[in-house]
């Protein structure tokens, strides 16, 4: 089902083990971290909307490691997998989500709307397809800095995610083209789980068999590829993220998933069968990279043990940061209106996260 | 040392020299760059500082608004022209929901500071869906500024405010004002936000309105002042933030006020205003604060209706002889 | 550790669910991610997994019922814990049912609940229904309909600009008395200035709104000022508005008006023998001359030489009046909680001795029993005060703007004084003139005085 050039297979299979324990650890430590969300949802400490990107986990980690640590990245509201995969520390993710003073928005953004500017990454957005036009700005803003501002040939990447529901928005066609128009180097990776919340892809979209049609409207080079495994989002990645940044110019991406869960936490997922979510739980990208790992890598039993153990600590640990984290003062209502100060409002003050990431 | 030259070229003079300071400054909108601007703004700007920094786009608004909320995020500087701000509405989204709240939804971490701009108001029997007052829709939303420049002089004074402003600025000119003409200092100048002016006192009633209508507000005032009613005319020039204590100030001396406000009067500026007057200014009213808006109808095509349903002189002097009781 | 498992959020709104049906019964084994029970919510029926690995040992809450979310509805023993000993010890009473109480509620008819909780009563619709006795005096059904003075102006129904009441009140105008010329007879700023311009203020220590503490009807006010009480105590009295009028007005008129007295002695011998001659005289008809209805003849006809006496400060200029209107002012019974007004004679010059007697005779008595109109404390020119029939020697009194002047008056007593070079016993009487240095100087009220002892110690040019 994915179609890229066959020189690249076995990119990520060159990769030293660190690196490809670090993508089994993201996903675990993504997993751990989505089921403990869950439970503190149904337990009604994280309020509003909270959707869960189970099952997913390979596209964000194979992306993201893609990507230099400085290219600016954006998705959807679907955004807790992103910001741990770019390297948020799930203790501002959590609190975020129970509203305290300590998340990476100072509980001002919620689960739909995680922002790391350390870590460059623009944002969680709400509203579907919103954000395609802002990650073409963010190209553009990378872009305009080198060749304007620096006076060097531009060198940046974006990398915008988007469900399979965003294509049906405008504002998905209009970021294409103008990224098309202004050869502006952004890569729009549409995480494909099936469904625009409870309708499928089919019942949706047009060519919803070969979404990378989308793409070749607008003259932008287009790939599909299993975002059930790891190393292949990494094998289709890498290529086409390095031709962007080479060429200046935009490319988009369609990368197979599936999400486990419902939509959102009150998704009773009756428009789907228990055999479909079974049989692609059966090619779960966790246990593949272990399986892996196992039988080419040295990589035991006792090892994914350990690992698992150690996301399980560091969630446990970021969920009692959280606790111990208080809402924000009633003052924080105020503040962050507007950059400056004036009227009733109270101007802008940095995030824990980012006080703290200048510390280090 | 100061010459008369046009809003559109006050206009022009703004951006050029704000992106002569700041590389960071860029124009982007439909024919800014190759046609010279729909309404001829941005003449020149291409052979100045070339298509990177001057760049046309397609008819696109969702697009290019949405992509300079993205540059904005990164540090850039955007100024958005809309050939109309009718147009606007169809980027909403990226205006309402993206660029007023980022720096909120994300406590404080990405700013969006940005010029929206283009002409706002009736331009002349353009119908009902090219004849938008923006202000009161827009103003309603936290995190934006609003500024509407009145004649050459604060067109440009404010447009170069506008541009160092760190948040999104709702910058509105008017098609009708592109051709006046005005005196503008050589030397550089800005005018701040949050500051009123009075383009004419006096002490029997406060007339508060932005942009176009003022110019009818001044004709009114002319016409009252040979029947004895001097009016105090305030030019509110920003309605975000808005320099309420100039009103007030104003309302305390002649105990009447009148708010003109070219949009609709349902949940309007102008109604803002008149509740903020009566708020303060209770002990000091003669009568309630009147207000003089565009009919609440469509704008109509028709030149005898769509002169009868803006705000006009005509409608200015009714009100305030019969706020004042002089009716 | 055992693990409780709760009734979980499954949507943002839901705030209880129901057990549809356990997929699991106690003493199964279960594995995190299994679906145990499926739970109605508010939008739609849904799994609910156990997030643990371990052994139900307890369900606590049955198919098809609803409990809130949060409850424990059933208890899972940790898979290094024993199940038998987690389910001894859990001690957890079935949870409430929220749907049980809720219909009850529901089921209890209303018209039991109602024939209980009201006492047998014949229909009775609320606009019939007797008001409090105490509001509502049992007197002619027009009087009930008199709305309280809720702000001091009078039936509620008076229209007034907001600037307007502030305009009136600086100026102690009552807005009552304007003729409002807004819509609905609104009184504007306007009608408010045209008073002022017409020098419609009214001259009283009081405004006429003070009114509103003289009941029509004679009522003992409340207070200390009734009963003295037989030993002293700290007493906190609250001002009547006629005490906060005057406290208001006098402290203005002495922080703003330059204030200077000049004080002369008066020989009273010819007055107090023309004044006897003359009530011998007229006591057939009722007529007593008071030496104050002496003193407003005296000094009305020598504002004839001194118009200037006659002015008040405007600010800008000085405005003397066409009209001689002498105030007197009229200390007010304690009964009727105390305080003084002033009177108004209008036209004091143009009056008669038995004139002003009489119409002196009759302010006095209306301000102390109904009180005084408007009219009948506006537009005085000069004030006299008199506290001569208390026995006082002499005193200063504070100018009752907007007069330049006031008079006080002290007793007529007996004196040894020099007459024609010899000491004998004579009636002296002693009066301070207070004046507003804005408009009169010294050496005017020095003449003024000359020209006032002229025709109090030659007071048959008073018949004339």
């Amino acid at each position: 089902m994915t179609t890229r050039p066959a020189a690249d297979e076995n990119l990520a299979a060159k990769l030293p083990d660190e690196t490809l324990r670090k993508w089994l650890r993201d996903m675990l430590l993504i997993r751990e971290f989505e089921v403990r969300t869950m439970q503190a949802y149904q337990n009604r400490l994280i309020g509003g909307f909270c959707h869960i990107y189970v099952g997913q986990e390979a596209v964000a980690v194979g992306a993201l490691a893609a990507l230099e640590p400085t290219d600016p990245i954006i998705t959807a509201y679907r955004d807790h997998g992103h910001a741990l995969a770019r390297g948020m520390d799930p203790k501002y993710c959590m609190a975020e989500m129970f509203g305290r003073i300590g998340g990476c928005a100072k509980g001002k953004g919620g689960s739909m709307h995680m922002f790391d500017k350390p870590h460059h990454m623009y944002g969680g957005h709400g509203i579907v397809g919103a954000q395609c036009p802002l990650a073409a700005g963010l190209a553009f803003a990378r872009k305009y800095t080198d060749e304007v501002i620096e006076n060097r040939a531009s060198t940046g990447v974006a990398m915008c995610f988007l469900g399979d529901g965003a294509l049906n928005q405008g504002a998905f066609h209009e970021a294409m083209n103008l990224a098309g128009v202004l050869h502006l180097p952004v890569i729009y990776v549409v995480e494909n789980n099936g469904y625009a919340m409870g309708t499928s892809v089919a019942r949706g979209t047009t060519m919803a068999h070969e979404l990378t049609a989308k793409a070749a409207a607008y003259g932008i080079d287009a790939t599909s590829l299993d975002g059930m495994d790891v190393m292949e989002v990494y094998n289709g990645m890498k290529p086409i993220v390095d031709r962007c940044r080479r060429s200046v110019q935009p490319a988009f991406v369609e990368a197979r998933t599936y999400r486990y869960k419902g939509h959102s936490m009150s998704d009773p997922r009756k428009y789907r069968t228990k055999d479909e979510e079974q049989q692609y739980e059966a090619q779960d990208p966790i246990e593949k990279l272990a399986g892996f790992l196992m039988s080419e890598r040295k990589f035991a039993e006792a090892d994914y043990d350990s690992l698992a153990k150690a996301v399980r600590t560091q969630v446990r640990e970021a969920r009692q940061w959280t606790d111990l984290s208080p809402p924000p003062d009633i003052e924080e209502l105020y503040t962050d209106v507007y950059a400056d100060a004036w009227g009733p409002y109270h101007g802008t003050s940095l995030p824990l996260m980012m006080k703290d990431t200048q510390q280090e | 040392m100061s010459r008369q030259i046009e809003y559109r070229d006050a206009l022009r003079e703004a951006m050029s020299e704000e992106m002569r300071r700041d590389p960071r400054v860029f124009l982007m909108g439909e024919e800014v760059a190759q046609y010279n601007g729909a309404y001829k703004v941005s003449r020149g700007m291409l052979e100045e500082f070339g298509p990177q920094r001057v760049v046309d786009t397609p008819i696109s608004e969702t697009g290019f608004t949405g992509l300079a909320v993205g540059a904005a995020m990164m540090g850039l500087r955007p100024i958005i022209e809309f050939m109309s701000w009718s147009f606007s509405l169809v980027a909403a989204d990226q205006i309402l929901n993206n660029a007023p709240k980022m720096l909120y939804m994300s406590g404080g971490q990405f700013g969006c500071p940005i010029v929206f701009r283009g002409n706002n108001g009736a331009g002349g029997q353009l119908g009902s869906t090219h004849s938008w007052c923006v202000e009161s829709l827009y103003a309603n939303v936290p995190g934006l500024k609003m500024a509407i420049p009145f004649d050459p002089y604060d067109a440009k004074g404010l447009l170069k405010t506008a541009v160092r402003d760190d948040n999104p600025v709702f910058f509105l000119e008017s098609e009708r004002l592109l051709s006046v003409k005005g005196e503008v200092p050589e030397e550089e100048y800005l005018v701040p936000f949050q500051q009123a002016l009075i383009r004419r006192p006096g002490a029997d009633c406060t007339i508060v309105s932005f942009g176009r209508p003022l110019y009818f507000c001044l004709e009114a005032a002319q016409a009252l002042a040979e029947d004895g009613i001097e009016c105090e005319v305030i030019d509110g020039r920003t309605i975000r933030p808005l320099d309420i204590e100039t009103i007030v100030e104003s309302v305390r001396k002649t105990n009447y006020c009148v708010v003109v406000d070219q949009s609709w009067p349902f949940a309007s500026v102008g109604a803002e205003i008149a509740s903020q007057v009566h708020e303060r200014c209770f002990d000091d009213l003669d009568n309630h604060v009147a207000r003089v808006h565009a009919d609440d109808v469509p704008p109509p095509y028709a030149y005898n209706l769509e002169q009868e349903m803006l705000p006009n002189a005509r409608k200015i002097c009714e009100a305030v002889r019969s706020v004042t009781y002089n009716a | 550790m055992s693990i409780e498992i709760t009734m979980p959020r499954l949507s943002d709104t839901m705030e209880q669910g129901t057990i549809i049906k356990w997929n699991a019964k106690e003493g199964d084994a279960v594995s995190a991610g299994d679906a145990v029970a499926d739970i109605e919510t508010d939008k739609a029926t849904m799994e609910m997994q156990v997030y643990d690995d371990g052994t139900i040992v307890k369900i606590l809450v049955a198919e098809g019922d609803t409990v809130e979310v949060g409850t424990v509805i059933a208890v899972m023993a940790e898979e290094d814990e024993d199940p038998a000993e987690v389910a001894a010890s859990v001690n957890v009473q079935p949870a409430a049912q929220t749907t049980q109480p809720k219909q009850a509620a529901a089921d209890a008819g209303p018209d039991e609940t109602v024939q209980t909780e009201t006492p047998v009563q014949p229909v009775m619709p609320a606009a019939q229904e007797p008001a409090p006795a105490e509001t509502v005096p049992p007197v002619g059904a027009a009087q009930q309909i008199v709305a309280p003075a809720t702000d001091g102006v009078g039936d509620g129904r008076l229209r007034v600009s907001p600037v307007a009441r502030r305009l009136a009140e600086a100026h102690d105008i009552d807005v009552r008395t304007l003729q409002g010329s807004g819509p609905g007879g609104r009184v504007v700023k306007r009608d408010v200035l045209r008073a002022v311009d017409a020098g419609a203020e009214t001259a009283a220590a009081i405004p006429p709104s003070a009114k509103a503490v003289v009941p029509a009807t004679p009522v003992l006010l409340p207070g200390p000022i009734v009963q003295a009480p037989t030993v002293l105590q700290d007493q906190i009295v609250p001002l009547s508005n006629m005490r906060q009028i005057i406290a208001r007005r006098l402290v203005e008129a002495t922080t703003t008006i330059p204030h200077y007295q000049v004080t002369v002695s008066f020989d009273m011998e010819k007055l107090l023998e023309l004044r006897t001659t003359l009530n011998e005289q007229l006591a057939e008809q009722g007529v007593k001359l008071s030496v104050n209805d002496f003193l407003v003849r005296c000094c009305a006809l020598a504002m004839y030489q001194h118009p200037e006496f006659n002015a008040s400060w405007g600010g800008d200029h000085v405005k003397i009046h066409g009209e001689v209107n002498i105030g007197i002012a009229i200390s007010l019974p304690v009964e009727r909680g105390g305080g003084l007004v002033v009177a108004t004679l209008r036209n004091a010059d143009q009056k008669s001795l038995r004139a002003i007697s009489l119409e002196t005779k009759l302010l006095a008595e209306k301000a102390r029993t109904r009180g005084l109109s408007i009219d009948e404390m506006a537009d005085t020119t000069f004030t006299i005060s008199n506290l001569g029939m208390f026995g006082v020697d002499h005193f200063t009194a504070i100018i009752n703007p907007p007069n330049s002047a006031i008079l006080a008056v002290g007793a007529a007593l007996q004196k040894p004084v020099v007459r024609d070079g010899e000491l004998t016993i004579g009636y002296e009487m002693a009066a301070t003139l207070s004046l507003d240095h804005r408009v009169i100087d010294g050496a005017m009220a020095a003449q003024y005085l000359r020209t006032l002892k002229g025709l109090i110690e030659n007071p048959a040019t008073l018949l004339v």
